[in-house]
């Protein structure tokens, strides 16, 4: 008996330590900030086993069910915690306190174990062995799991399949002391039925691992995720790390606030100082208003109206102080209006209103329904709700990784009456990005000059924009339509063949 | 072991009880007060009133006879439409989500020959906005089917296209292309008289026996004569019968077989041959622009159960199914554009000697399920026509597939199923003994197939009957005389118009014979 309860309390104290550094690195996963996160999740565990210790004395009777009982617990909730939390991760605001629960009740219920323990054991053995000996025991484990974790688990196993795992270890304990103590034990056949139930639904946990993992993305991220949203057209992330922060839609790197100033100066300002007016502006898409911080440092614009799907998005950036802080607080400018709205048919609903200037920041044409947005019937309503001697400008893909997209691109905007101005600019974390001017009229004009308070564009800069080497040379390409979806097509060969 | 096995079987009793509170129900053809036309007595007619001309049945062709007497100044005629709203076979119906087509859903661009009135119409509604340099019609863009256009689920994946490929041997592969390649043949092909061997309108194909005979035949015999083997190629044969005649590969003629691939010659200045047009309220959109002008012409709930003609007058009898009272209208002609076996009905003629019996046709069930984002299977993305290998339905349609947002969180997506296993007769009777439950498991079932989880996503399931759908090209029927002489007028004064006169059901022949009718009344006085 002595050497099964003993082997238990170091199997008990391996797991305890094991799912609160689950907790712990879930928590510095989901919500950054590991140095807070880790010392508020030890100080809870602690605190909670406390109250575990604390209240171990009102059981009074049947220690060796109860404790038994309480493994198998420990087994249920430790072991699914880690899913649990993952899967739930969606419902930020009250992610912390589910996270805080269950690390207190995890405390909770491994604080109740080594009192009951002692309890029980305390006619078997002399106090000073028996206090050395669970210590002992307790602390090797404590050793162990802080070892085998980072060097073993994480690495080879990952946290989902691992608190399932230490879920299954639990509860075994639990049944082997529930096998060999039958006699000893309170309504032992409950406990083993409930056991088992218990292992076969861990083991399920444990082999269904992968699919659980494909719910949960935020190990996907090199960075610390500081939020999250699924809006009901994206999902919305972004990330943190101490230089950069970082928008992500659906898994797409949007921007990085390391670099982002060189893709939103080169989207505006070569339109903008080259127009003689530019009184009303449309921007479509590009919800972050970092294009409309850019259009802001123009005082003679008189209004800017963006439009974009996501009032997830708007909102974030209107109300978030990081954002605020980036987009210098653009989109509450009261020269702003932001409409929520698909770009497409408010186009084609908005018919009467005039813009100077429109920019199109949309995301790249990856499947079929963003793909309507660069075919030349969406382009015939952007020549028409364009004043006379308008432009608009449209982002593009890289014409360096998929030279066919960015071409077709200017083919198609061509193909409905434009004349166009390709350049492109190297952003960092996107690599070389293109750039199409769109010009109606006559009265646009290469500028000479660009404004002072511009970290990335000037004259010579813009000259060599550009030019386009050989490599991202023009190409023959067919015109986008809604009926061939041309650009879905060269988009997806080129970009699958860059990654792989 | 008991705690799971009692989770599973509450799962999958939560599962079928999910599909259980689907709501399902059947609207439209107004079945039962058509049958009145065959049962009950109905009162003398109390109103009477005189007019020129009376178009009986709102379909595509009634409405292109009226379109086309309206477009001629003649403005004193009605049409008589039996249901709510005009459009027979291309009937729309629409909800918070999409419009969504009760039957006919698209238009392949049509063959520049013997085309001059319909190419009108199509200017006239502004889905031909122009013509190019070299003569081709530019269509209008927001109408042409946009990318992706077709898929097929076949060995476990969605396929680009719906001619088999995914999985199939190269030995297969070759006789699908050979067949191709004989298909294309004969696109091209004239006869002796200088025709095309196949064209729509059907009327102006080469009466050449070379071609001709293949009518006597079944689609399945030639291939056989052919000397294909394929089950692949056979199945994609006996798909496009059903999908064009609601006939299968056996009961479909060989000439009505090949039509369906030798007949379209379209082309466009801005799409390539074989693209087709729709809306998302399918052939409806076409149904609006024709009777566009006709507003206080076209009236609905009427259903007339006797024409004839007394004096030289025509009476033409009709009950106001709202009102159920009975009126009656005098006029010199009349356009019958009803299918067939009801022009006889009403006309009385099931004692005349010429037999009627080659005209019969194909019950359909058709749905149209509100549906939240659903879980798709690997492969090409949703598309417009989304077909089943695996099935006796002919897949689904996205309704919403012409809308430009890039952004659905619902859609409806409707279902095609021609009831071609027995005789339609007795397909006609199950459709009608069954309701709308029995079709609601029918369909989640044969959607589970290839979406297994999609009972969660259906919120809503309409059912529609089409007792007879469309006329079959059985062998031997469009190249027979009946056929040729049902258009015949009586007397010069009531005329016949509807599709089932070409013997193919599509909206080219249903408009030529509407038109070819109003034209035939004209040229009489
Ligand atoms: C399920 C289905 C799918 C189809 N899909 C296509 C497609 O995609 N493309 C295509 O081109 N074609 C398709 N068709 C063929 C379609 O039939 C034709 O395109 C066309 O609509 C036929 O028009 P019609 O005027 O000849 O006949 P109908 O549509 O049959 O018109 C007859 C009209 O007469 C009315 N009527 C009948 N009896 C009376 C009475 N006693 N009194 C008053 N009115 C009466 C009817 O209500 C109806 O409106 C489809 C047909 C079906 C059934």
């Amino acid at each position: 008996m002595q050497f099964f309860l003993l082997l238990s309390v170091f199997v008990v104290a391996t797991c305890g330590l094991i799912y609160e550094l689950i907790a712990g690195t879930l928590a510095s996963y989901l919500l950054g900030d590991s140095v807070t996160q880790f010392s508020t999740i030890i100080g809870v565990y602690l605190f909670s086993m406390g109250i575990g210790s604390f209240f171990s004395k009102y059981f009074k009777k049947n220690l060796l069910a109860w404790f038994i009982q309480l493994e198998i617990m420990v087994g249920l909730i430790g072991g699914t915690s880690s899913t649990i939390l993952f899967l739930l991760f969606e419902e930020v605001e009250s992610f912390r306190f589910l996270l805080y629960m269950l690390v207190s009740l995890t405390g909770i219920l491994v604080g109740l174990e080594i009192p009951l323990l002692m309890r029980i054991l305390k006619n078997k053995l002399e106090f000073e062995d028996l206090v050395s000996k669970i210590f002992t025991y307790d602390y090797i484990g404590a050793l162990l799991a802080s070892l085998i974790f980072p060097l073993v688990l994480v690495p080879y196993m990952g946290l989902i399949k691992t608190s399932f795992f230490f879920g299954i270890l639990n509860v075994v304990v639990a049944t082997v002391l529930c096998i060999k103590f039958e006699k000893e034990v309170k309504w032992a056949s409950v406990l083993k039925t409930q056991s088992i139930a218990v292992i076969i639904l861990l083991l399920a946990g444990f082999v269904y691992s992968e699919k659980i993992m494909a719910f949960t993305e935020s190990l996907s991220y090199p960075d610390k995720v500081i939020y999250a949203k699924s809006s009901p057209y994206q999902r919305i992330v972004l990330t943190k790390n101490s230089k950069e922060l970082r928008l992500f839609l659906n898994g797409n790197l949007q921007f990085s606030s390391f670099d982002e100033y060189r893709y939103h100066e080169a989207l505006v300002h070569p339109g903008m100082q080259g127009l003689q007016e530019h009184n009303d502006v449309l921007v479509l898409g590009g919800g972050d208003g970092l294009a409309v911080r850019e259009l802001l440092k123009y005082n003679t614009i008189k209004t800017i109206t963006l439009v974009d799907l996501d009032g997830a998005i708007t909102s974030l950036f209107k109300n978030n102080h990081m954002l605020l802080d980036l987009n210098k607080g653009s989109l509450l400018d009261k020269k702003v209006k932001v409409i929520n709205a698909d770009a497409f048919k408010w186009l084609k609903e908005n018919s009467p209103r005039q813009f100077d200037f429109i920019i199109i920041d949309f995301p790249d044409p990856s499947n079929y329904s963003i793909g309507k947005l660069y075919t030349d019937t969406f382009y015939r309503l952007i020549y028409r709700a364009l004043k006379e001697n308008g432009a608009a400008v449209i982002q593009s893909t890289s014409p360096f990784v998929a030279p066919l997209s960015y071409w077709c691109i200017d083919t198609t905007i061509q193909s409905v009456g434009f004349k166009t101005l390709p350049y492109h600019a190297f952003v960092p974390s996107f690599g070389d990005w293109g750039y199409i001017l769109a010009v109606k009229g006559t009265q646009y004009s290469i500028p000479d000059n660009f404004i002072s308070n511009l970290r990335f564009l000037n004259h010579e800069t813009f000259q060599q924009m550009l030019i386009f080497p050989k490599d991202m040379e023009k190409k023959k390409t067919e015109i986008n339509k809604l009926n061939n979806q041309a650009i879905v097509h060269y988009f997806e060969k080129e970009w699958s063949e860059y990654l792989h | 072991m008991k705690a799971i096995g009692a989770t599973m079987v509450a799962s999958s009793f939560s599962c079928s009880e999910k599909s259980n509170d689907i709501p399902a129900s059947i609207v439209g053809a107004s079945v039962a007060i058509g049958h009145k036309l065959r049962f009950d007595k109905i009162p003398e007619p109390t109103l009477i009133e005189e007019i020129d001309t009376i178009i009986v049945g709102g379909g595509v062709a009634g409405l292109s006879a009226a379109r086309y007497l309206h477009k001629k100044g003649n403005h004193h005629f009605k049409v008589l439409e039996l249901e709510n709203s005009a459009g027979g076979n291309s009937a729309y119906g629409s909800n918070n989500i999409s419009a969504y087509p009760w039957g006919a859903h698209y238009l392949p661009i049509p063959n520049p020959e013997n085309s001059e009135d319909l190419f009108d119409f199509l200017k006239e509604a502004n889905i031909v906005t122009s013509f190019n340099s070299k003569g081709l019609p530019v269509y209008n863009d927001y109408y042409l089917c946009f990318d992706p256009e077709e898929r097929l689920f076949i060995n476990g994946y969605w396929q680009d296209g719906i001619i088999p490929n995914f999985g199939l041997s190269e030995k297969e592969r070759k006789e699908i292309k050979d067949f191709m390649l004989l298909m294309e043949d004969f696109r091209r092909r004239k006869g002796m008289d200088g025709k095309y061997a196949f064209t729509i309108p059907v009327d102006f194909s080469s009466q050449d026996s070379e071609f001709t005979a293949l009518d006597k035949i079944s689609m399945a015999e030639y291939l056989k004569q052919k000397g294909f083997t394929s089950s692949h190629l056979y199945w994609y044969a006996d798909y496009c019968c059903r999908d064009d005649y609601g006939t299968n590969v056996n009961n479909t003629s060989a000439w009505a077989g090949i039509h369906y691939f030798a007949a379209r010659k379209g082309e466009a200045a801005n799409a390539s041959q074989g693209t087709v047009l729709t809306w998302p309220e399918g052939n409806g959109f076409l149904v609006k622009k024709l009777s566009e002008k006709l507003k206080d012409k076209v009236i609905s709930n009427q259903l007339v159960y006797s024409v004839k003609i007394e004096n030289g007058k025509v009476l033409v009898d009709y009950l106001d199914s709202q009102t159920h009272k009975t009126h009656r209208y005098i006029g010199s002609n009349c356009i019958m554009a009803t299918p067939q076996f009801i022009a006889n009905r009403l006309l009385d003629r099931s004692h005349e000697t010429i037999s009627q019996s080659t005209f019969s046709y194909a019950p359909w069930m058709v749905a149209n399920i509100t549906i939240k984002e659903f879980k798709d299977r690997k492969g090409a993305p949703l598309s417009w026509d989304n077909v089943f290998y695996d099935s006796k339905s002919l897949g689904y349609v996205n309704a919403n597939h012409q809308n430009e947002n890039t952004f659905h969180d619902k859609r409806v997506i409707t279902y095609y199923l021609p009831l071609t296993d027995g005789d339609p007769v007795a397909e006609r009777k199950k459709l009608y003994d069954t309701d709308a439950l029995y079709w609601r498991n029918h369909i989640i079932n044969d959607l589970s197939q290839i979406h297994p989880e999609i009972a969660k996503s259906i919120e809503n399931i309409d059912i529609w009957r089409w007792g007879h759908g469309m006329v079959r090209p059985i062998p031997g029927f469009i190249w027979s005389d009946e056929r040729k002489n049902a258009r015949q007028s009586i007397e010069e004064k009531i005329f016949f118009a509807h599709s089932d006169l070409s013997g193919i059901s599509i909206f080219e022949e249903a408009f030529y014979q509407g038109t070819r009718a109003a034209k035939e009344l004209l040229n009489k006085s």
